[in-house]
């Protein structure tokens, strides 16, 4: 009955757009679906040997990164998140954005920095030799090392999350619990902790993402993960099925973390009902408290933020003009052109996708636009083998083609071209430049769109004429957050890009590859540099 | 003449859980003022988005100038349809002066278009705000601005989504009042949705009552008033109060099999000069300012809310009707 009701307006309802969103839909799903179609093809020689000896190492450590992580980055971010809105303290307004500021480092780099501090001969040696203290060697390149670089560098998303349930949600349920007669104490953990938690495990899952998506500093460890393995099956052992197998693995794990999460948010609704407009007081801490609370909350902005910097600045100083040649600024340009050619693109699908699915008249179609944006929880690594899998098909394609009717041989044309690569960047950014774009779109409302279409204005003449003016700052700021994160972008970008393209990301991994780790240091301090700028807008976002 | 006909429209939300409107059926004439009435949730706001072609029927057919523009086959683009709207949050758009706005709907030269936006703010008495912006104007004067950009094309139809439901009451009745007699001055079509009776009753030729998706009752005030069609109808022009059949004797009226007995509160008279009349006991007796409302009891157990100028002292009254003042469903 449903199914007849709805094809007698089949006709009438399907128009343009729905062919339109169709398209993109499958445009960005389409690496996620060359890896299940590739599944189907059986896994490379080597899969039953792997499955045997390392399958249960990476599985091991990903889950031991996993749980330790998952631990760290809550206990740094809630308690931080906590202090720095409740209470008054020593430089608790500079603390509070302080904290986020790792989210600027890409944990590779805040692992080379580690590396370099903590190492044989590093720089904490050099320091507690100059006032005459010995230490004993400390080993931080082992996956306890990779957990707590990881979590000082992820905690942010926790933060981030938590407190701005802390600032927006809390106001009134402090006091109706305070006037109950309930402590500070039994307040937080009994009545705001509990509540926090979608919040909490909202930015909890954005670092286990992260987390599973890291290849950098793991394999700067040397240890074996999901994503490391990927590149081991295809690159040293040539083996495209294998790492297609393990991608799908990897997958399959994280769309069980996605359910999880919705599963405990399907449970606890009731956490954006009470926003409260009004700020609380903060708390000014007696004395001894303050300094405690104080150093608790120094401790991850010190390790996430400025021991890296310091490190990298101190190497940079050392190095700078062997850097500094015209192959580093040709480097940084073209960098900053990819970046910003990767957010033009994401920006403009982002935005077809959202209106395109509000001029589709099929609710049908409709929903499958929500699949699209899932591409931020799959890793780079699985999105690139994901892109070389139908870019290498259409390239022998159109190899054949040329064959045929031109006896003429032509190269790879889309694979390693910076279109296969931009593609990639849709794919898996994609979400980044969505949301703050569909946010903006909702405030508009329909009203504006509607009343434009009343005077006599198609939908796309409203669209350049009403709604792209007021959604600028949405599209401003959804740019720049792709750029930030193309910017930083290693794993994709190290199997897709071009030969002739080098990226300042790219560039530190080599340069900490090839052992020189010190000269890792001036591309690295560029990428944070690009990247601090929007943690500081994302900042001031949550304030508002 | 016809300037809009509906056939048997109906709407669902939810995939056909909840229907929004079943098999609606009017037709409104050329020229007319007509009210949809309704409570949130009546269809109202459906049945006009319909109208204007923001939202697809499920079934029936809508004409305009008998030609069809919406059907199981057919749609045309709300762009296309000609109709005016002024939404309930005014909808200007907030990056374009006033003159911008009343622009955006005009396809036509700039002096032809300067001249009617000249014409269409003097009729809302907004000449000189041509370069404002709309966040530089009180509510009232986004209403007008809104207003005259909606009518600034000549549109054959013109929708009122609730606009004063914004406003509070004493800004309200002026401004209700103003934008009617603008509206009454172009004589163009239109349909006005409210949720308040008082403000149907007060400017439209017709009104047209929807209740949970249905259409209960279309006809002009005075008919709405004296034969409502059923209490639901009745309840809206003021406090009503149904009359059972053992109540009715109570009065010494025989009422009739399978007919329905209701009166208006301020129908009910405290005194024995009327045909039909019982004694009731005050149980108390509420100072209204203007009036007293006493709570009378009849029989132990019938409650009626009646208004008297003065204070009565007395423990039980008279109270009664006349015939030709109840309402019969």
């Amino acid at each position: 009955m449903l199914f007849m009701f709805k094809t007698t307006h089949f006709k009438r309802d399907f128009n343009r757009w729905s062919i339109f969103l169709l398209a993109i839909v499958f445009f960005i799903a389409l690496p996620i679906i060359a890896i299940f179609i590739k599944l189907f093809g059986g896994p490379g020689e080597t899969w039953s040997h792997l499955v045997k000896n390392v399958l249960t190492s990476y599985v091991g450590n990903s889950l031991y990164l996993i749980i330790v992580c998952g631990f760290l980055t809550v206990l740094f971010g809630v308690s931080s998140a906590w202090f720095v809105s409740r209470y008054k303290f020593p430089f608790q307004k500079y603390l509070e954005w302080l904290l986020i500021l790792p989210l600027a480092i890409p944990s590779y780099i805040t692992a080379y920095a580690f590396a370099g501090f903590f190492d044989y001969g590093g720089s904490l040696e050099l320091l507690l030799k100059q006032i005459a203290i010995q230490i004993p060697k400390m080993d931080i390149m082992n996956i306890h090392g990779l957990a707590l670089i990881l979590s000082v560098s992820l905690y942010p998303y926790v933060y981030v999350a938590s407190r701005a349930f802390f600032l927006h949600q809390s106001a009134n349920l402090i006091e109706v619990s305070k006037l109950l007669g309930v402590g500070e104490f039994k307040t937080f953990f009994k009545l705001l902790l509990p509540m926090a938690r979608p919040a909490i495990v909202g930015g909890l899952v954005l670092v286990l993402m992260e987390v599973l998506n890291d290849y950098g500093a793991a394999k700067y460890f040397g240890v074996s993960t999901f994503t490391t393995g990927i590149f081991r099956s295809w690159f040293a052992l040539e083996e495209p099925e294998t790492a297609v197998y393990l991608a799908a693995l990897l997958v399959a794990i994280i769309f069980g973390l996605l359910l999880l999460e919705k599963y405990q948010r399907r449970k606890i609704s009731y956490s954006n009902s009470v926003k409260s407009e009004r700020k609380q007081e903060k708390i000014v801490l007696p004395k001894g408290q303050k300094w405690l609370v104080f150093s608790w909350v120094s401790v991850p902005v010190f390790l996430g933020f400025l021991l890296p910097v310091s490190q990298l600045i101190y190497w940079a100083t050392l190095t700078y003009e062997e850097v500094f040649t015209s192959e580093f600024f040709t480097t940084a340009f073209q960098s900053l052109g990819i970046a910003i050619l990767a957010a033009i693109g994401t920006v403009l699908i982002a935005i077809c996708l959202i209106y395109f699915t509000k001029w589709n008249r099929i609710p049908f179609i409709g929903n499958l636009s929500k699949i699209s944006v899932l591409g931020y929880a799959i890793p780079g690594a699985v999105i690139a083998v994901g892109v070389m899998i139908p870019t290498l098909a259409l390239d022998k394609w159109m190899i054949g083609v040329a064959k045929n009717f031109t006896s003429e041989s032509i190269g790879l044309i889309i694979n390693g071209s910076i279109i296969g690569l931009t593609y990639a960047y849709i794919v898996r950014f994609l979400a980044v430049a969505y949301n703050p774009i569909e946010a903006t779109s909702l405030k508009i409302g329909n009203a504006l769109p509607e009343s434009s279409n009343m005077l006599g204005i198609g939908n796309i003449r409203t669209f350049f004429k009403v709604e792209f003016p007021l959604l600028k700052k949405g599209i401003l700021s959804a740019m720049l957050l792709v750029f930030v994160d193309v910017m930083k972008e290693l794993p994709l970008t190290l199997i897709l890009k071009p030969y002739s393209v080098q990226t300042l990301a790219v560039k530190a991994y080599e340069f900490a590859s090839d052992e020189l780790i010190m000269e890792a240091s001036i591309p690295s301090l560029f990428i944070i540099f690009t990247g601090i700028l929007p943690v500081i807008f994302l900042n001031k976002l949550i304030i508002d | 003449m016809e300037i809009l006909q509906i056939k048997k429209l109906s709407k669902s939300f939810d995939g056909g859980k909840t229907n929004v409107l079943n098999e609606i059926d009017f037709s409104i004439a050329k020229g007319s003022i007509v009210s949809f009435v309704g409570e949130s949730g009546s269809g109202k706001t459906t049945l006009i988005r319909m109208i204007a072609g923001l939202e697809r029927s499920d079934a029936g057919e809508i004409y305009l100038n008998n030609n069809l523009v919406s059907s199981d086959r057919t749609f045309v683009k709300p762009e296309k349809r000609n109709i005016g709207m002024v939404f309930q949050e005014y909808a200007l758009f907030p990056h374009m002066t006033v003159a911008k706005n009343i622009a955006y709907g005009l396809h036509k030269d700039k002096k032809e278009a300067k001249n009617r936006i000249a014409e269409v703010l003097d009729l809302v008495g907004l000449n000189g705000f041509e370069e404002r912006y709309p966040h530089e104007l009180s509510g009232g004067q986004q209403q007008r601005v809104a207003l005259a950009r909606a009518i600034a094309p000549k549109p054959e139809l013109l929708i009122l989504d609730e606009p004063f439901s914004n406003l509070d009451a004493m800004l309200r009745i002026q401004l209700r009042n103003e934008i009617f007699e603008i509206v009454k001055k172009t004589g163009i079509t239109a349909i006005f949705v409210t949720h308040d009776t008082q403000d149907a009753l007060a400017v439209s030729d017709e009104i047209l009552i929807l209740k949970h998706g249905n259409l209960i009752q279309k006809a002009d005030a005075e008919t709405l008033y004296k034969v409502p069609k059923n209490l639901y109808v009745a309840s809206l022009f003021g406090e009503v109060v149904s009359l059972k059949k053992d109540v009715l004797a109570q009065f010494h009226f025989k009422a009739e099999e399978n007919k329905e007995y209701a009166i208006r509160n301020k129908n009910l008279k405290l005194s024995v000069e009327v045909s039909f009349k019982s004694q009731a006991k005050i149980e108390n007796t509420t100072f209204l300012g203007e009036n007293y409302q006493l709570k009378l009891v009849l029989n132990d157990e019938n409650f009626f809310q009646v208004y008297s100028k003065e204070k009565l002292d007395t423990e039980t009254v008279f109270v009664g009707f006349e015939e030709k003042d109840l309402l019969v469903f």
